[in-house]
Order: C-alpha cells, then structure tokens, then sequence
C-alpha cells in the first residue's frame, strides 16, 4: 500500500522523517518496501508566476506570456493554452528539462518567437489527466521553488500481510503511526448536509442472505457534475498509485484509501427501484466495467436491480450502471460482504481488485455507514451535489463489537523468553488500542481453535480487541503483539538448552561421502529442472523391473507413468522427470557447445512417476563424462572416459556404500538414450541402474568426445550412513590366486561368466577379469576370457583340494550352460 | 720362509694397494680391490699361509704387522670409499636430474553444487546444535501443504505461495518445506530438532532472483520450553556459520500463517555491499499447527525457520544470477579453475 505522507499527516502528527518512519514501521513488522520522492523526476521544472499573458503575433491559437521564475529572472514563453491569466502561479519547465514522457525542453522558436521553457499542463507532468489546461497552483506556492519540492510528495510502499487488512488503509497506518510516537489519532469525519428528498422515497434494499451480506449501505446523492476531480485530488490519488478517473469514482477510491472501505458508485438512472443482493442466477450474464461479458456462476453474489445483476459484489461494477459524464444523480453502496465468496468469485472470473483485495481480508461492520457517507460529502465538495436524507441498511444492528480475550501475561513471557511485567505488557497493547484490565473471576484462555484452558483470575488479564484487529483470536496473537511493540531488538538471544534429541546419525552422511569421492575423482555436481518438457520426459525411462535387487522392486511400476502439471507455466517444464539423464545430457551438450572438450558432471536427485498407489519419488545418483580424465604430462597419452572407467567410478561409490555391481546385457527397450552395443544393466545387492555410452542416434552424439552416461539407485543414497566395515586379522599365509583362461563365443557376455563365477567359486575373495581378446590363436567368433580367482587360506595348503573343486565345477557349469571351454589354468 | 722376506712382502702389499685403492674410480673397483686384498682368498690371505714356516718366536710380530697392513688397507679403501660414493651420488644426482619447476598434469577437476552444498554447510552448522536432516515429499496435497499448517482453503494468505498443482486430483508440488513440520512433528516425538531441506516449486516468471524451482531449508525444534529468545539464539549462530564471526543478524516482526508469532531475518555482514538482506523466515510454531502434528500446545512449544538455499548460495560464493545456478556451465562449477 503506498501512502502519500501528507495525507497520513492528517490523521496522525508523524514527528519522524520519512526515513525514521520507514524504520520504525519495519521493524514493528509493516515492512516498508519501498520509500520514493513522488514528483523527484521534475527536474528543472520550478514555480512561476504569469507577469504578462498576451497574442501571440503571428498565431491566433498562441500566446506569449512573460513568466517570473526567480526574483530576476522573467522569462518568455510561448503557450497555446488557454486557461491562464497574469497573476496565476505555473509549473514551467526550463529549457533542459526532460519531461515524463522523456522529452527535453529546448530553446524553440514558434510562429517568430523563442521560447524560453514550457508551461506545463497536469497531463504533461504526469500529475493529474488534464491535458487541456495549464496546471494553476496555489497562489501561495512558492516563485522560483523547484517543482518537485513544491508539489512532491513523500511516499512510503508498506507491506501489508494478509492478516491485517485493517492497514490497507490511512486510518490504520496511522494507528500503528500512534503506537510508536505517542501521538493520537483523529479522523476529521466531513459533515454532511441532507436535502429535504430522502433516499427511501424513490428506492428500497433488499438482502436475501446476511451471512453472504452482513451489512449493505445505501446513501444517494443528486445534482452531481460529473467532471475531473480537484487536482490535489488526483494528484494524490496518482502519488498513492491510483488511477484517477471521475471526481465520483475518484471520491469512492479516496475513501477507500482513507477508511479501508470500498466502495461502489451507481448511475442511480441506469438502475431500477430495489437494489437486491442476491446470488446470481447460473448463466446469468454481466458485463463488467473492463467491458468483458462474464458468465455468473450460482455462488456468485451480485447487486442487482429488479431487471438483473448490476455489479459483482465486492469485486467490480458494471458497465450499465457505469458513472458516466451524463450522470446527474448517483447511489453509493458501502457493504460488508463475506470474505470468502468475494475472493471465490474475485478468482473465478481472475478479476482482482484494490476493492476485491479489501473485501477477502475483512471489513469493518461500522464503516459501512461511514464511508458511504464520507463519499457522499466529497461528492458535495467535488461535483455539487445534493444528499438526499436518510440510508438504506440492511441491519443498522450490525456492528463490529469489541471483544475480550483472556490471555496469561506468564505465558507471553514463557513464549517470548524475556521478562516483560504484566504492566507492560498491558501498556504495549494499550499503545495501540487493546484495552487490558484485570480479570475479575477465572475465564477460559483461547489456545487454539479447538482448545481452551480455564485459568483462575489471578493469572490473567483480559483485552479488549478493537473491531478493526479482526486478525486477534487467541492468546499467541496477543503475544505477537506483545513481542512487536516490545521490539524484537530488545530480546536478548538464548540458546535453548533444556531438551535435546537423543543422537541420531544425519542420514545424508552418506550422500555426502559420495559426493565428495566424485568431486575428488575430477566430476562437478550439477542441479538440474525436476520439471521438463515432454520431449526431454518421454526421451528415458528406466525399465519397469530392471534388476531383481530390492532397490528396483520397491519403486517398479511407477517407472513407466508421467506426472503432468495441471498448470505449467510453459510446456518446456510441464512435467515431472523420471530419469535425471535427459536434463543431465542437456546439460553436458551445452557445455561441449560452450568449449569444454572434456568434463563429467553428477546430481544426486530425484525421479517421478505414478504407480497404483499414487504417486511416487525416488532418489538416483546420475553421472556423464566426456573427452579426458585431468591432463596429461607432455609426452603422456591422457586417460579418455570410457565405459571402463566410467565402471571404475561405479565400483567406488559401491565399495563406498556397501554395494557389489555386476553387469548384464541391456534388454531390448531398456533405453533408447544408450549404445545398444556399449551399455549394460548394473544390478548386483544394494545398486541398480544403467551405464553405457550415449546412442550414436541422439542428436547430441558427436564422434569425439563420447559421452559415456550412468544412472543408479544406490542403498544409503536416501538415507544412510557410510558402513562400519567388519576386519578380520589376516593369516599368516599369503593369498593364492589361480587364473583360469576360458574360450567363450563372442556373444557370451562377460558379465555373465563373472556373476557364474562369483556364485559358484565362493571361496575366491576376489573375483577379476585380468585377460581378454580374440586374435591369434583363438577361434573365429570367440575370445578368450582370462578369470584371476584370489583365495585367502587361513593355513597354507588348507583350502587346495576345495579350491580345486570349487573351479573345476565353475568350468563344467560355464561350459553346460555357455558353451566355453578352458584354455589353460595356471596358479601363482 | 724367512721373517724378513715375509715383512717385505707385507709391506710392499701395503704400498701396492694403497697406490691401487687410490687409483680406483668406483665403488665396483673398490669392492673387488677389497675382495682380492682382503677376502678369503685375498692377497694377504695368501701371504699369510707362509706364516706357518716361521719360526715360533717370529709369528706374534708377523701377525700384528699383517693386522696393521689389514687395517690400513681397510682404512684406505673405506676412505676411497666415501670419496668414490659422493662421487657416484653426484653423478647419479646429476643424470637424473630433471626440471621439477613444471606445473605438473592438472588432475581432472571436480567441485561440489552452490545449491547442495549450501544444505551441507546448513546441515553442518544445524548439527552441531543436535537437529538432523530429514527429507520429506516433493510431492504433497493441499492439506499438508496448507490447511494442517492453518492456511485454510480461500484465505488471503494463499496469495503468498503460487502453486503448481499436478493433474492428480489433490497433488500438488510442495510449495515450500514447511508441510514436513507436520509430517515430522506427526513420526516423532519431541523433543525435536531437526531441519528438512529439498526442492520446491512455485507458479513463478523466472529472473534473476526468482525461479519456479528452488530449495529451501525447514527447521523445527519443539520442546517443553522453547522461546523466541531461543530462536534468536539458534538463527544468530547459524548466521555467523553461514556468513563468518562477523555476521550481525536483525529480527522484525513478519507474517505466516504458521508461526505466531512470526519473525522476518535480515543479516549483514563484512562482505556485504547492500546493508541489511533477508535471509529467512521463522517464528514459534503456532499452536494450531503443534494441534495438528498431535501435539499438546500447552505442554509443548516450538519455533521453525525457513530460509531459500539459492540466495544463501547467492550470497555465499557471489554469484549474482539465479539462472546460473542452472545453467550448470562448467567454468561456473569449477570456480574458474
């Protein structure tokens, strides 16, 4: 809400400098946003007074006018204006002066005559909409007086939550303006006179529902002149960031603006004998005054006459009962309607307005009455007119009562944690307006909605709430008063000591650990969108089911489904990823198109999707890398990323969290990110995932460098902790390794033969493949595949026999069910 | 043999193999010279087998000249030695010598994320006054998003979060981290510390400052007596951890529908251009919202605090763009290395 401090001076004696106010109101938490000079960008615009207006000598619809500008200083103008006299006091604009619209004056001749400056109309100075006239001032303004000075205006912007709409108002800053100087509040309410004609003679008021309507006002004003408001007026009306439109509705937003109140001005032509608020038929049609036609919905609240809906209460008028340059007579309605059913309606038809935005935070049951009669003064004072005798209300009795709320000044203090006496607590709510007295028998303290607790007398002070305070409703509102008028500053910091948690480790200690192993081996962790776009959701999905660990099971089906935003902001983010690869690839493409040749980025993040049971997130741990791993000597042959050393930075986050990889083929389906020949299925206990080169059909393949891509579940990445590993003291016997070299088919997948070897050969503490190739001395369509098995006897010799055995089996089993043979075994 | 002839040949031994021991280069030669005087078949093993053929009284005085030819000859090649040894270290030292001022490889370069680094460092500093990370759901409905943290359906307040909502009926993407107090507060029992950090998403037009992505950090502490001093307390140390001993925080009041009362953070600190920036969000935990955890507002009180990862991280390593933390531009990542 921006406030024009001249017009909060006329509630309130400020005492403080704009800057001062601007601090205090902050930290009384009325956050002011912003502070501005309205008017600061006239510069070299000062006050003159008209010596000479004459004929132009050349130019009928021009006239010279010699203006003082300073004690000796007169110079002459030219204006085509014709509103203006000698003796009058002007805004001019100097030569240099650049103007709202971001003209610059210039020394000009017109028709034969130099002009020295402008004189300056309100629409030229952006400060009123009378582009017609010259803008006469005050005849005591200040000769010579620069403009922005004379005519500026100090404005504060305040924050005001949602909780207190009382301060979208003056009147309510200005309470809270009291509570820090000391000073009293006084609302000058203007007198009205009423004619002999009364309200009722000609039409009657009609409410169908008091909870939707509480309290509606109606007060009538003839003989009006419809016409520009004063330019004081509208100027501050433009400084508080106003529109202003009409002396009527501009009469209608300053009272809004000084009370809190809308209001809403009628044509009382255009409109029948009854004003009826009711709710709207469905399909009921109105058009507003923005000139959109709006289909009404059954629970929509309308003022209507006996023909059809008028307004949308609350919210905007409309259009056939607009005021207008004809109007001679106008009924003002000044309601209370529910909040809830303005803000439905408000976002049901996306019409938010300064009135709208007021209804849905409460109104004063009181102010009904009042603003529609502070808008009927200003209609007198502004546009001539008449008030005919009397309202129309709907229930007179309807009235913002205070209320008593018991609360426990122990309480506060136990809260707040400083010691704040009952007196002052007391006084603190006094300041602005919260009456506290002692209480006289035991009463219930609101805790909650829900919960009260009875308290003896003893311990209790009871306030008053104010009607305007409609945000207080138990007893931790009063300490928020409490602790804001007492000032925050003025808590001195504790640290709470008293109960603390038993030890629990930080589940992400883990996450952490491997987050830093991959920064250590030369990746840079990323963060990307959870959010893309259909292209990017659709490109990878996991396979439903990929490996038999737990990890796949337990988020299986919900692979396969899309979340989609009911409301995206645009389709590049409409949707929830599955997999983080897509957004990662993004990422490393655009990196090779900024120049990194080489790079490998990671992100621990999550995956989306929707199973039976609704939807679902997972944690995954993604990885890409591309070009070389760190730089070489010169002379050296750098380490490129491959599908192998991509693995080896799979096996040291395993060996990390607990986990043992083994690799199968891809199936058919599982990806159609990855290389179909260059990529594999990492399952294995405690890590599930893909890994594999970028398919040469993705558009962002290049030949070099290969982009090599991973993305996997691990244990522990949600939640864990890094393993107490169990240590056995060694034997005093040396390990034993035999390497058993098998001729497999080239289609055997090497991945399978390992996990054969590791299930069967369960004495080897260490399973390697140290050998691989085709060529010379191997047949065509088979290769060789060298297996190291490392065996730790605890005596020497002990274990040779079951050593044997254990290998001998394996070879049989590989060669049923692959088809290898063995090549030759050798011990070491 | 006589015993003069003996003594001759001892002595010219002695000043043969001296002449040779200091005409040998290496130690190689030294060690084989060594050999062929002194070693078991050596040259004065040899001389000495006509020991034998002298008379009785004439041995004592050959065998302490043969020990004083020995010990000469010891001395001479141990002091050949060293000379021949520094020798072959030099030129050793000198062949392998090689420029060791080069830069040396750069090792391939990772970094760690602003965004989830900022969470560690949070998590570090929030650890050690005994809160533990927790991570909710991304994925909420409206009445933990909202209504159990007393932002009832059509109230005003709902301004201050625009939602994303997802085509489920009821989901919607967390808006911020505070739904996790409830959930927190409903698995646990007090006393509780614990902070809640993740990603969030709001309706919002992206610039510099605001993305429709973000993180934040929750924290929530109930207890039986927890105070807006202690809040204080906690917030000012978390400062000074995020923002160094110099750190100076400022506490005005604020508004959520969650908290009451309710306090708005700003901080400043050395490093700081524009004076006062807010940092967080907090307030004691309204008892409305300790009810709807299912815990007793009488017996028990809270605070919690929420603050935006990105402005933090912003803040912290002097990044002045949002988006950036997005892009995910390497040369950003690394620090420029």
């Amino acid at each position: 809400m921006k406030v024009p401090l001249s017009w909060l001076r006329e509630f309130v004696d400020v005492q403080l400098t704009p800057e001062q106010l601007a601090d205090a109101l902050t930290l009384r938490g009325l956050e002011v946003r912003g502070l501005e000079r309205w008017g600061s960008a006239w510069e070299k615009m000062v006050v003159g007074e008209l010596l000479e207006v004459g004929p132009h000598p050349r130019a009928d619809r021009l006239q010279l006018t010699k203006v003082r500008v300073g004690r000796d200083l007169v110079l002459e103008v030219v204006c085509g204006a014709r509103n203006i006299a000698a003796g009058q006091r002007v805004p001019v604009a100097l030569v240099g002066a650049r103007m709202p619209d971001g003209r610059v004056i210039e020394r000009a001749e017109k028709m034969g005559v130099a002009s020295e400056g402008m004189l300056c109309s309100g629409a030229e100075l952006d400060a009123t909409d009378d582009g017609d006239g010259i803008l006469i001032l005050d005849q005591q303004a200040p000769l010579g007086a620069p403009l922005a000075g004379y005519l500026g205006e100090d404005v504060i912007d305040v924050d005001v939550k949602p909780n207190r709409g009382d301060l979208l108002s003056i009147l309510g800053l200005a309470r809270e303006v009291a509570a820090i100087n000391g000073a009293s509040v006084g609302y000058r309410r203007r007198a009205v006179e009423e004619s002999a004609e009364g309200i009722a003679d000609d039409l009657s008021l009609e409410v169908d529902d008091a909870v939707l309507a509480p309290r509606v006002v109606l007060r009538a004003v003839d003989g009006v002149t419809v016409g520009a408001a004063p330019d004081s007026v509208q100027m501050r009306l433009k400084a508080a960031g106003l529109r202003s439109v009409s002396n009527v509705v501009d009469a209608t937003n300053y009272i809004m603006l000084e009370l809190g109140k809308p209001t809403h001005a009628f044509d009382r032509a255009s409109i029948g004998s009854k004003v009826h608020i009711r709710l709207a038929q469905p399909g009921e049609t109105l058009e507003t005054l923005d000139h959109v036609s709006r289909t009404l919905d059954g629970s929509d609240l309308v003022v209507a006459d006996e023909r059809g809906a008028l307004a949308l209460a609350g919210v905007m008028g409309g259009a056939s009962s607009e005021v207008g340059s004809a109007t001679k007579r106008v009924v003002i309605e000044s309601a209370v309607f529910a909040p809830t059913s303005v803000r439905r309606t408000a976002q049901r038809h996306s019409l938010r307005s300064e009135a709208s935005h007021r209804f849905e935070r409460g109104q004063e049951l009181d102010l009904a009455p009042v603003a529609a009669d502070q808008v009927a003064a200003l209609l007198c004072a502004w546009a001539g007119g008449r008030v005919r005798a009397g309202f129309l209300d709907s229930d007179p009795t309807a009235t913002g009562a205070r209320r008593d709320l018991s609360f426990r000044p122990a309480h506060v203090r136990a809260l707040l944690g400083v010691d704040i006496p009952d007196e002052t607590q007391a006084a603190l709510l006094g300041s602005i307006g919260i009456g506290c007295g002692k209480a006289s028998a035991a009463a219930s303290v609101q805790v909650t909605r829900a919960r009260a607790v009875n308290v003896e007398s003893v311990g209790l002070l009871v306030a008053t709430i104010p009607a305007w305070r409609r945000d207080i409703e138990f007893e931790v509102d009063l300490a928020e008063e409490v602790a804001r008028l007492y000032g925050y500053d003025q808590i001195a910091p504790t640290l709470p000591g008293r109960d603390l948690p038993g030890f629990r480790h930080q589940p992400t200690a883990l996450r952490d650990l491997l987050r830093s192993q991959l920064a250590a081996l030369g990746m840079s962790e990323a963060v990307t969108h959870a959010l893309v776009s259909q292209a990017m959701g659709d490109r990878h999905a996991e396979p439903v089911g990929l490996v038999g660990g737990r990890l796949a099971e337990r988020e299986g089906a919900a692979h396969s489904v899309q979340l989609l935003v009911a409301n995206p902001l645009s389709l590049d983010h409409d949707r929830m990823r599955r997999s983080l690869l897509p957004s990662l690839l993004d990422r490393a493409d655009a990196n090779i198109r900024y120049g990194a040749g080489s790079g490998a980025l990671f992100e621990v993040g999550r995956g989306y999707g929707r199973d039976g049971a609704g939807p679902r997130e997972w944690t995954r741990l993604a990885l890409i890398a591309w070009g070389e791993i760190g730089a070489a000597s010169p002379g050296e042959t750098p380490r490129a990323w491959s599908l192998d050393e991509m693995k080896r930075v799979v096996s040291l986050l395993s060996s990390t969290a607990g986990a043992s990889p083994r690799y199968a083929p891809l199936a058919d389906g599982d990806s159609a990110l990855l290389h179909p020949g260059r990529a594999a299925r990492i399952g294995g206990e405690g890590i599930a995932g893909l890994v594999g080169e970028l398919h040469p059909g993705a558009p962002e393949w290049r030949d070099a460098p290969r982009m090599i891509l991973a993305e996997f579940a691990l244990e522990g990445l949600t939640a864990g902790v890094p393993q107490v590993r169990q240590l056995e003291l060694p034997p005093a016997t040396p390990p034993v390794q035999r390497d058993v070299a098998l001729a497999a088919s080239d289609d055997v997948a090497v991945g399978d033969l390992v996990a054969l070897a590791r299930e069967m050969v369960t004495l080897a503490v260490r399973v390697e493949l140290f050998d691989l190739f085709s060529g010379p001395g191997m047949g065509v369509g088979e290769r060789s595949v060298g297996l190291r098995f490392t065996f730790q006897p605890a005596q020497a010799t002990s274990l040779d026999d079951a050593i044997e055995d254990e290998l001998a089996a394996f070879a049989t089993r590989a060669g049923e069910r692959y088809g290898t043979r063995v090549r030759g075994t050798e011990s070491a | 043999m006589e015993r003069a002839a003996l003594e001759d040949q001892l002595r010219s031994l002695q000043v043969e193999s001296t002449a040779k021991i200091g005409a040998a280069a290496s130690l190689a030669e030294l060690e084989e010279l060594g050999t062929a005087l002194l070693g078991k078949r050596g040259a004065l093993t040899d001389l000495l087998r006509g020991i034998g053929g002298l008379a009785a009284g004439d041995r004592p005085a050959i065998g302490a000249l043969a020990n004083e030819v020995r010990a000469a000859l010891e001395s001479a090649l141990h002091d050949r030695r060293a000379v021949a040894g520094a020798a072959e270290l030099s030129a050793r030292i000198a062949r392998e010598s090689e420029d060791a001022t080069t830069p040396g490889p750069l090792p391939a370069l990772g970094s760690l994320h602003p965004i989830p680094e900022t969470i560690s460092a949070i998590a570090q500093i929030m650890g050690s006054f005994g809160f533990t990370v927790a991570e909710g759901q991304e994925i909420e409905d409206d009445v933990t998003n909202f209504q159990l943290l007393n932002i009832p359906e059509d109230h005003p307040s709902r301004d201050l979060w625009d939602t994303l909502y997802l085509r489920e009926p009821g989901r919607l993407l967390r808006t911020h981290t505070s739904p996790g107090q409830i959930r927190t507060m409903r698995e646990v029992a007090p006393p509780i510390r614990v902070i809640l950090p993740g990603r969030c998403f709001r309706y919002e037009a992206v610039d510099a400052s605001h993305g429709f992505e973000f993180h934040q950090v929750e924290g929530l502490l109930v207890d039986r007596g927890a105070t807006l001093a202690d809040l204080k307390g906690i917030l000012d140390e978390l400062a000074r951890g995020l923002f160094g001993p110099e750190a100076r925080t400022r506490f005005r009041p604020g508004y959520y529908p969650f908290t009451e009362p309710s306090v708005a953070v700003d901080v400043t600190w050395g490093g700081s251009k524009d004076g006062w920036m807010t940092i967080l969000g907090a307030g004691m935990v309204h008892p409305i919202v300790l009810e709807n955890g299912g815990i007793d507002p009488e017996t028990h009180q809270g605070f919690a605090f929420g603050l935006g990862v990105e402005r933090i991280a912003m803040l912290r390593h002097g990044i002045p763009d949002l988006r950036a933390l997005l892009e995910n531009d390497l040369r950003l990542l690394r620090g420029g290395r």
